[in-house]
């Protein structure tokens, strides 16, 4: 599998942010830690991981498929423990397998707070044989095998696969691989406008038309998966389809209870696609069964309930009694999905007929058909014709137009073309300019997708927060048309969604305690994307009790961060929050329910060539704003000279740069050295030492240095000079993986320049 | 391996039979398989890459794509030669972790594309170690002369796709 080649600090770091997601009750998170952690497992992991980490890594898995089993309380204190084992991982990872006893010791205790004994020494010491039977006495690890053999993917109640089905249908759903490729597409699409059509529901629950919005998606997955024998999605969008009729049909009000039952067979169908897709990629050993029982148990209960308490028309009686034997009988879905394929514009069940609301005329369409899944899909909201096309082809098409532009540069700066003074060639030249420059916006504007995507899944975020902490929430959102490059949609989805929740849990306060105060009850939170200078602007902003920045300055002495004498802004107070020394440690509460996990939320940021900063008004309300750049593929940078070499340094991360003075030159021990900048010391990096070329100055003071920022630490970076400033395509260096360099580019005249990777050359420096 | 679709069962190189890039390096020559060769320029300027073995002498611009280029001579312990306007860079395809990946080798001359038969080929020679000869498919007589067939995989994917993790 690709992903065995994963590097460890990025599984854990992926660990670590999922930790931060995980709610009691929600298993589906747990279900994917269970799939990171595997990758870290003995046997499975990559070679090169320490042998301490993968045991660590079986005690974990062990605490999970607990979890799962119900054995251990699904507690958010227990998803705390789990958390800081997860820190001591990644301590223990940067420590090259070698971490010192007492992170192990910390490691067991935490997991003894969960409830699960693991002896220290066994993470040491032995083989990892010896360390499994260690496991077994002390029923840490007994029967791993057999716990992950049953315990159910996405766990709905039951901890029993529902076999079968499931084992057949691998090689009858693999027929036909693109045309499964081209449903887990658009049933992804469909599922998305499912849930934003209920969630305006729930604001109009009368609104036939939203209704039928939401009928129509369930309708088409479930002619479509039966017509690939996807038979448990199937089944499941089929008895989902007949509830959404039974409210179009007025013989069941759209009441919260439907509305939440839609949302979770969402949920569930769409891991359910993931499956699949993971299956289409990796081979059907990965196939996994979901078990649907319970979904379909509380839907048919739903339908029961529901079709007596309204008056309805005597014909619908029958109905409901003969429709349960279609979710139990397996034959019945395959007759289904037979019957569906061969005779597609034939209603698949007499309800069609009976039916005389002009609402239900979608439903005659063919669900089999290709046809008929493009036109179902394309709903009122789209604009404009548009043709979807294969990534591969996009990211093609921009290389393409970036060569061009260089190459076009280069024949520009021929010696011999430069010298001709012809009026009609510059002429020429200039509208040859002007094409390639509008060719290269277009196609990069083609990656970019609206963030608006991103931004409806926090509104069903924060409607299920506010249900379940019982405060009241408005969400607004801002500017959800700003377009953001695809390659970046996702990943900023999990710090997306754990600041919402800080938002929603720690910020704002339980009505009663906001009437206090003399706000309204109901907290706002706004959430706002728009550009700004080249850079994608994303804002969270809340009403709420704001950064206790006293406590957080106490906690910042406590935990050595800064020291008592410091005289810090309340800006730079309040930005502690995202050190990582401020977090995973203590309870939520303790910083006035802020810090936890913000480091993650900087890390995974700052992956994205990103910042994120925090300003806030003790009892006012907080406003996070993260800074992304436009896109993935170019680079702001200075372009630095070494010696003959030149390097590009990512303006983001420059704060400065000088021709430093002699006073404000220091060493220790003769050796590291250090400059005072604004009153700082900050350490001097000689690139030209880390990366063995010949420079022109050895002393710092004939030099230039350029001050950076990483991760919260500063250093100053050695160079002979400051070549000036540009917007680079990043390319990967074909193969080479080299520590401090984070990719090349072409330069103007045609060669080859690196990029410098910061945190590669402060650590290389650290060695 | 590239050659095998010639490839008919008539003894120890039928596999290995097949047309081969030949070139020289000092007073050897060797030959690469015609399948993964994607094309041949001349020398250009070659951007350095810290942290490298010193036979990966950097990365180039490839119309706009950036790939590393490695020295023969380095890599097979040879003195180091100036470059020439006879040096030429081959570009071959190899398959990477991931991906299919170009990578350029640095060569004294290219001398020309090859037929060889089966009856041609002959296994390596044993040098003693086993690391010397493992980049070797086999030796071709051809006319003659000796041309060492390189199994490009090893000779490009072992020393380069590995990551040069700061150790």
């Amino acid at each position: 599998m690709a992903d065995g080649h994963k590097p460890l600090s990025d599984i854990l770091d992926e660990m670590a942010l999922k930790i931060l997601m995980i709610e009691p009750g929600d298993l589906s998170i747990v279900g994917e830690l269970l799939d990171l952690i595997e990758l870290l497992l003995p046997g499975r992991a990559a070679a090169d991981t320490p042998v301490v980490i993968q045991r660590m890594a079986a005690a974990f898995k062990g605490a999970l498929e607990k979890f799962i089993m119900g054995e251990l309380a699904d507690s958010a204190e227990n998803y705390e423990y789990l958390g800081q084992c997860i820190t001591e991982m990644q301590e223990s990872a940067r420590k090259e397998g070698h971490p010192g006893e007492n992170i192990l010791v910390r490691f067991c205790d935490n997991m003894k707070k969960i409830g699960l004994a693991v002896d220290p020494s066994s993470l040491l010491g032995g083989t990892a044989a010896a360390f499994a039977g260690q496991g077994d006495e002390e029923d840490g690890l007994q029967a791993e095998d057999e716990c992950l053999a049953a315990a159910p993917p996405l766990d709905s109640g039951s901890a029993q696969p529902s076999g079968g089905a499931g084992q057949e249908s691998i090689p009858d759903f693999l027929q036909d691989t693109d045309l499964l490729a081209g449903f887990i597409e658009e049933a992804f699409e469909h599922l998305e406008s499912i849930e934003v059509n209920v969630l305006e529901l729930e604001q109009s629950p009368d609104d036939m038309e939203i209704i039928n919005n939401i009928f129509r998606p369930f309708h088409t997955i479930k002619g479509v998966s039966g017509f690939l024998n996807l038979k448990t999605i199937n089944r499941l969008a089929h008895a989902t389809e007949n509830l959404l009729d039974d409210v179009r049909n007025g013989k069941r009000p759209m009441d919260s209870a439907v509305i939440d039952i839609v949302l979770t067979v969402g949920d569930a169908l769409k891991s359910m696609v993931e499956d699949i897709k993971n299956v289409l990629q990796n081979g059907p050993a990965n196939y996994k069964d979901t078990d649907i029982r319970s979904f379909l148990a509380s839907i048919t209960q739903l339908q029961e309930g529901g079709a007596e308490a309204p008056p309805v028309e005597p014909d619908s009686a029958p109905e409901p009694v003969s429709r349960p034997e279609v979710f139990d009988a397996e034959e019945e879905a395959e007759l289904l999905a037979v019957e569906e394929a061969a005779a597609p514009v034939a209603p698949a069940r007499p309800v069609v007929a009976r039916a005389a609301q002009p609402a239900s005329a979608p439903r005659a369409e063919p669900p089999a058909s290709p046809a008929a899944r493009a036109s179902a899909d394309s709903g009122p909201k789209k604009i404009g014709a548009s043709i979807k096309v294969d990534v591969e082809k996009l990211d093609a098409l921009v290389n393409a137009v970036g060569e061009l532009v260089i190459m076009q540069s280069l024949v520009r700066q021929n010696k011999l073309v430069s010298r001709i003074a012809d009026p009609k060639l510059t002429k020429d030249f200039s509208q040859l300019t002007r094409i390639t420059s509008e060719l290269q916006r277009t196609a990069m504007s083609m990656r970019m997708v609206p963030i608006k995507q991103t931004f409806d899944k926090m509104i069903r975020l924060v409607r299920d927060l506010s249900k379940k902490s019982g405060k009241k929430v408005d969400l607004i959102m801002e500017g959800a048309d700003t377009e953001i490059d695809r390659n970046m949609v996702d990943s900023i989805y999990d710090p997306l969604v754990h600041m919402m929740r800080n938002s929603v849990d720690h910020g704002i306060s339980p009505p009663a305690d906001r009437a206090q105060f003399g706000k309204p009850e109901t907290g706002t939170v706004y959430l706002r994307a728009y550009q700004k200078g080249g850079s994608m602007m994303i804002e969270i902003e809340d009403d709420g009790e704001g950064l206790n920045t006293k406590k957080i300055r106490k906690k910042a002495i406590e935990r050595g961060l800064i020291s008592e004498s410091d005289a810090l802004s309340d800006f730079e107070l309040n930005n502690l929050i995202f050190l990582p020394g401020f977090s995973t440690a203590d309870k939520i509460t303790d910083v006035s329910g802020r810090g936890v996990g913000m480091d993650v939320v900087k890390k995974a940021v700052e992956k994205l060539r990103g910042k994120v900063e925090v300003q806030s008004q003790s009892g006012k309300g907080s406003l996070f704003v993260i800074r992304l750049p436009l896109t993935l593929a170019i680079i702001d940078g200075i372009i630095v000279r070494v010696g003959s070499e030149r390097y590009i340094i990512p303006t983001i991360a420059i704060q400065e740069s000088m021709h430093p003075e002699e006073k404000n030159y220091s060493t220790v021990h003769g050796r590291g050295e250090n400059l005072l900048v604004r009153g700082d010391l900050v350490p001097i990096i000689r690139l030209y030492e880390i990366f063995g070329v010949a420079s022109t100055y050895t002393d710092p003071c004939d030099a230039i240095v350029v001050v950076v920022e990483n991760e919260g630490r500063r250093r100053a970076l050695m160079v002979d000079e400051l070549l000036g400033k540009e917007e680079v395509v990043i390319k990967n260096l074909g193969g080479l993986d080299v520590p401090g360099v984070a990719g090349g580019t072409i330069l103007g005249d045609g060669r080859v320049g690196l990029i410098l990777d910061l945190a590669g050359v402060m650590a290389s420096k650290a060695d | 391996m590239e050659a095998a679709s010639v490839a008919q069962n008539l003894g120890p190189g039928a596999e290995l039979a097949g047309k081969y890039l030949t070139f020289s390096l000092g007073n050897e020559d060797y030959g690469v398989g015609i399948l993964s060769v994607r094309e041949i320029i001349g020398v250009m300027e070659i951007t350095a890459v810290p942290h490298t073995p010193a036979y990966i002498k950097g990365v180039i611009n490839l119309r706009g794509k950036v790939i590393p280029v490695l020295d023969l001579r380095l890599k097979f312990n040879m003195n180091h030669k100036e470059y020439d306007e006879r040096t030429c860079i081959i570009v071959v395809e190899v398959q990477g972790q991931t991906a299919p990946v170009q990578v350029g080798m640095v060569v004294d001359s290219v001398s020309e594309v090859l037929n060889i038969a089966a009856a041609e080929i002959e296994p390596p020679p044993s040098l003693g170690s086993s690391s010397e000869t493992e980049n070797i498919l086999g030796m071709a007589k051809v006319k003659g002369e000796v041309k060492i067939l390189l199994d490009v995989d090893r000779v490009v994917g072992e020393g380069l796709l590995q990551q040069f993790a700061a150790q």
